[in-house]
């Protein structure tokens, strides 16, 4: 199973059958079917990862940085900090780096991407027009190196609506009355779509200090007020920055509607750590002119 | 209690006291009066039990595989539940239950037995049609009183709780072979393939219940994960969802009216 | 239908001309892609009073704080509350600089998240900046926690945020002498030293805050949130915070809202949540 055209077999038994089954609850159901949308079938993919952290981006094998101890190179954001103490010793870390763990990046998305390729493939083969509702998790799979990827959707067809160009369906996180929102807000649903960043700290001698509180001790920091730790602060900014790029560069001029964010922290040493962020949300495109409904009635529960 | 025809006497004599005006269940009185509103009224409480004993299946420790036997016994332990539910709900002369929820217990005592439960409100149509499904049999559902009145607003009926399972164990070590390039973040296409026939083998039954049932579709489907006591190799998919099927033409729900609510 | 609240429009005839358009090509207007973390419900509010989200901005800061300052002494923890202050300080003028940047007018529904470690408070900001669809000249940039709904309800009655009003406190919990804490064992008294240093820690947590609106020229803050308790690696230690929106009437009068009554027929339900598929 390397890409999408290898579904297994008991999902094209089960897509074959005549009856649909969605993932709908009731409400969103009946306001699915107001829409003129009718459910053709509950269609997934899936797809499991493996992670290996012993190769680049190790813990074990600091610094091994695939762009060398150069600034920037293929692209990737990397900045650089220098010791302002002109001490020379092996345990004084003399020169600190972060860089983008680009590697893991194109991983992550090779898995949401199998996992979404797929969905969409089972999608085509009940002659969908679009999947709606769509649920995706990641998470470790027991207790090995393996990441799995899930999407959970249900297919619809808009019905007396000609098909998507080329057949494609788009996609959306929403369902029920939030999708008949965004339909009046005028928005389309295009895709759900993904962007990842990683981050990885790697600390020279003042962000050690300062994130173990040791710089008064050696009166290296200079100062025992407070002050920012900038290679850190960096490093959390340029993860959420970078996911926003990498969702950006799949936006075209659209808009990404309802982000959701996750981060992670990983320490992998004294001031080391990699830093990760998540954004999903769905593409969406304007289909008419701004045209905003009147404020809604305020209203007071009576109980 | 060898086949599920033989209910209680508990049972028994608590139905006869049931059926003559008197109602329980566990319906709020918003559900209650939802339910009234649809055509139905509350007949009682009705449950059905199956303790079973799950956990024989000898598993390769190397090898990824649907476990079929655990996978048989958690479906007929439910569907033994269920059966017995609506027996009950026969007793009454419901034509459905509405509400049902499906429960696993495990208890001390035992250690690979689990009680599965069935519990609902058994209901009868008041305009003294029936709703029963096309195999005769109250229909089951696990709407709630609100989902109930929205499902039928929109014209569709439902014809029962349906479900499939798949137990599936996952290989411990044999990942041991694919591991030949350290240092790669790559897809493991036999995993894959394994978790994503394993779910779908999970959807595939559910529907070919529903279409035992001779549903339309089927709504509201959950899919679950869990590893009960098994150990966290060996995973239960169970896929669960309310088969139901279009009567009337479209009826269109009221447009809803928007407000912005100034409560917390 | 009454004609206050009407769907303008047939959702069925919607939906068919967006999917016949899509089929068509359904080219994207030109401009600058849009990201935003609001609900669809948020989005149709924002829209109702004529604005419109533009970007997803963030701001985050990491701020030390010098060794020993968590050994046991007396009185307030100065060092705590300055890291703290900084960090906030600097994350909000990030999401601020952020949002002007995207060409945003202000920030809401910002999520705070603030974390106090043995060696640095990591503060954490995320929020979408909004504007006006009619391109008006910003003002001064805000940024505010509350929710987008909050901010049209605001905007509706006149008024307007200006930006995060916030102080912290951190104190060491008074000790009792041998003596005094003998004494108080077997009686039921009031141990006024630990109430008057608890009372002046909260006290000048929240003076902190009205202070920073105050600088905003602020006319009050609203949603106010305090947190308080022992820090989880220094027990002795007491965190006092308190967090708001400083806003200010931009209306000559303030509007009244008037509200409907509603009696709702819904079980406190919780609404749909795609994730709740799952059962987990």
């Amino acid at each position: 199973m390397t890409g999408p055209g290898d579904l297994p077999e008991a999902a094209t038994r089960r897509l074959e059958s005549g009856s649909f089954s969605s993932g709908l609850t009731v409400p969103d159901f009946g306001a699915c079917l107001q829409m003129g949308l009718r459910p053709v079938g509950l269609v997934q993919g899936f797809c499991a990862m493996q992670w290996s952290w012993y190769g680049a981006g190790s813990p074990y094998m600091r610094g091994t940085s695939p762009y060398g101890t150069s600034d920037g190179g293929q692209g990737a954001y990397s900045q650089s900090w220098r010791c302002p103490h002109g001490l020379v010793s092996a345990e004084h870390r003399a020169w600190g780096q972060n860089y983008e763990q680009t590697w893991v990046e194109s991983a992550w998305l090779q898995g949401f991407g199998s996992a979404y390729g797929r969905l969409i493939e089972e999608a085509k083969e009940v002659g969908a027009h679009g999947i709606i509702g769509v649920t995706d998790t990641s998470h470790n799979l027991a207790d090995m190196n393996v990441t799995e990827f899930h999407m959970l959707g249900t297919a619809v067809v808009v019905e007396d609506a000609p098909a998507p160009p080329g057949g494609d369906p788009w996609s959306t996180y929403l369902a029920g009355q939030r999708l008949a929102k965004l339909i009046e807000a005028g928005f389309m649903p295009i895709s759900v779509i993904a962007g990842i960043a990683s981050v990885r700290v790697w600390a020279y001698c003042m962000t050690e200090y300062l994130m173990e509180g040791r710089v008064g001790t050696y009166g290296w920091g200079g100062a025992t007020s407070t002050q920012e730790i900038e290679q850190v602060s960096e490093g959390h900014l340029a993860a959420r920055a970078l996911a926003r790029e990498h969702v950006r560069r799949q936006l075209g001029s659209d808009m990404l509607h309802g982000v959701s964010i996750t981060t992670a922290e990983r320490e992998v040493g004294s001031g080391d750590q990699v830093l990760e962020c998540t954004l999903r949300g769905t593409r969406v495109r304007r289909f008419k002119g701004f045209d905003p409904m009147p404020t809604p009635r305020p209203t007071v529960r009576l109980s | 209690m060898s086949s599920p025809t033989d209910l209680p006497k508990d049972a028994e004599s608590r139905l006869a006291e049931l059926g003559h005006g008197f109602f329980t269940s566990d319906l709020s009185v918003n559900e209650f009066l939802l339910v009234k509103e649809t055509g139905f009224h509350p007949l009682g409480f009705v449950m059905g039990s199956s303790i079973y004993h799950t956990g024989i299946q000898g598993r390769r420790w190397s090898k990824s595989q649907e476990l079929s036997k655990l996978t048989e016994a958690m479906y007929n332990a439910r569907e033994l539940a269920m059966t017995r539910m609506e027996e009950e709900a026969d007793e009454l002369g419901a034509d459905g239950i509405v509400g049902v929820r499906l429960d696993v217990n495990y208890y001390e005592w035992g250690s690979d037995a689990a009680e599965f439960i069935a519990l609902g409100t058994a209901v009868k149509a008041e305009d003294g049609k029936s709703y029963r499904n096309k195999q005769g049999k109250p229909f089951t559902s696990d709407l709630s009183g609100q989902d109930f009145w929205t499902i039928m607003q929109t014209g569709y009926v439902p014809q029962g709780l349906v479900m499939g399972t798949c137990v599936y164990h996952i290989a411990h070590r044999g990942l041991g072979q694919t591991l030949g390039s350290v240092g790669q973040n790559i897809e493991l296409p036999n995993f894959t393939q394994a978790l994503y026939e394993a779910r779908e083998l999970a959807m595939t039954r559910m529907q070919d219940e529903g279409n035992t049932l001779g549903a339309t579709g089927i709504v509201g489907v959950r899919l679950e994960e869990k590893s009960h006591q098994w150990g966290s190799h060996t995973i239960e998919f169970l896929a669960i969802g309310t088969a139901v099927t279009k009567s009337a033409g479209d009826v269109t729900l009221p447009r809803p009216t928007v407000i912005i609510s100034l409560d917390n | 239908m009454s004609p206050d609240s009407p769907l303008p429009i047939d959702v069925r005839a919607e939906m068919r001309s967006a999917a016949a358009w899509l089929a068509d090509g359904g080219a994207a207007p030109n401009g600058r892609a849009v990201t935003s973390d609001l609900t669809i419900d948020e989005a149709l509010l924002l829209h109702s009073i004529g604005w419109e989200p533009v970007e997803l901005v963030f701001g985050v800061s990491v701020t030390s704080v010098p060794v020993g300052v968590w050994t046991w002494g007396r009185g307030e923890i100065g060092a705590a509350s300055d890291a703290h202050n900084l960090a906030v300080h600097t994350a909000a003028e990030r999401l601020g600089r952020e949002c002007a940047k995207a060409g945003g007018h202000g920030v809401v529904g910002v999520q705070v998240s603030v974390e106090v470690n043995p060696h640095h408070v990591d503060v954490h900001l995320v929020g979408t900046a909004v504007r006006p669809v009619e391109g008006k000249k910003p003002g001064q940039t805000f940024v505010s926690d509350l929710s987008a709904r909050d901010f049209v309800l605001l905007s509706n009655a006149g008024w307007s945020p200006l930006g995060l009003s916030f102080g912290a406190s951190f104190i060491y919990a008074p000790r009792r002498d041998a003596a005094t804490a003998i004494r108080q064992s077997s009686q039921n008294i009031e141990l006024t030293n630990l109430t008057e240093a608890l009372y002046s820690a909260r006290e000048s947590a929240m003076e902190r805050m009205q202070a920073s609106g105050l600088a905003m020229s602020a006319q009050g803050v609203v949603g106010v949130r305090i947190t308080e308790g022992p820090m989880r690696f220094a027990r002795h230690v007491i965190g006092f915070t308190a967090w708001g929106t400083a806003v200010r009437l931009v209306a000559d009068n303030h509007v009244y809202l008037k509200p409907d009554m509603v009696l709702p027929l819904d079980d406190a339900v919780v609404q749909f949540e795609a994730q709740s598929l799952r059962g987990r």
